[in-house]
């Protein structure tokens, strides 16, 4: 994985974590993981496509996830409740619009899907072998999410 | 002022007019696609439209597309606020008819001063 991209998706992290959720994230050092996956109960996912393809995930627990939300929407993390799946997603899709914008000023246009949100305590994700992946751990306080980047075709 | 916001996504409805109410903005009706805004704009009073891009049914696009073709609505403010945020973009959705843009995410501040620009000579612009 090129170095520059992942610093793109962890600058990206933190912006949109500190402007939406008021949140600073401490940076951990990236994993490339041939089976890696993280322990998380809400996966959330924005796919992009065009000079370069792949998908850009944001893996959480029940407790971040609660927490994030309610950063986000200005309310307490016990009070979070149906609001989260749609939350997460849009963390997720502002992560990989910022990620996606400095692509494209790269000169590699691309286009990014609409989020898909997993929640669950027992599910996993698995990725084709031709896909490359990385993932960006993060401490938020004492819980710790992963922003994960897979790559088709490059 | 009358705000009509426009997003699929229920939490960025609330963030937007979670932000529109700290900047003293009381006057706020909500639409989750472009459909149900062209309803909203025909039943209610509106004097700022802020709308998404990536929605189902009907895109933050075509919907500014639709309300310009309404002579009355030729001059209704819109700004539209998205993650796509290349020159491109921006290009298109000035073509569309949006007066201008809030790229995600954004600051309070950010959101005050695109409303600022859009509704400058507007009567009861903020």
């Amino acid at each position: 994985m090129k170095d520059h991209l992942i610093a793109h998706l962890v600058a990206a992290t933190h912006e949109v974590f500190e402007t939406m959720a008021g949140t600073t994230l401490r940076s951990c050092p990236p994993i490339e993981p041939s089976a890696f996956a993280p322990m998380a109960n809400v996966v959330a996912t924005v796919g992009f496509a065009g000079g370069i393809s792949g998908l850009v995930t944001l893996y959480s627990g029940f407790a971040a996830a609660r927490a994030i939300t309610g950063a986000m929407l200005g309310m307490e993390a016990a009070e979070v409740n149906g609001e989260m799946p749609d939350a997460m997603g849009e963390m997720a899709n502002m992560i990989a619009g910022l990620f996606r914008s400095k692509l494209v000023a790269e000169g590699l246009p691309c286009d990014i899907s609409i989020p898909t949100v997993t929640v669950g305590s027992d599910f996993s994700t698995r990725y084709g072998s031709e896909v490359t992946r990385v993932l960006c751990p993060f401490e938020m306080g004492n819980e710790e999410i992963f922003v994960g980047l897979a790559l088709t075709g490059n | 002022m009358h705000l009509l916001v426009v997003d699929d996504s229920s939490t960025m409805r609330r963030i937007i007019i979670n932000t529109l109410k700290k900047l003293g903005h009381n006057e706020i009706i909500e639409a989750s696609n472009g459909r149900e805004a062209i309803d909203r704009l025909a039943k209610d009073r509106v004097d700022l439209v802020i709308t998404d891009w990536n929605m189902p049914e009907m895109s933050g696009i075509e919907f500014v597309r639709s309300v310009r073709t309404s002579r009355s609505r030729e001059q209704l403010p819109i700004l539209m606020v998205t993650t796509n945020a290349a020159h491109d973009d921006i290009v298109a959705a000035v073509e569309a008819g949006v007066n201008n843009y809030v790229v995600k995410p954004f600051t309070p501040e950010t959101m005050r001063e695109k409303i600022q620009a859009v509704t400058a000579g507007v009567e009861g612009g903020a």
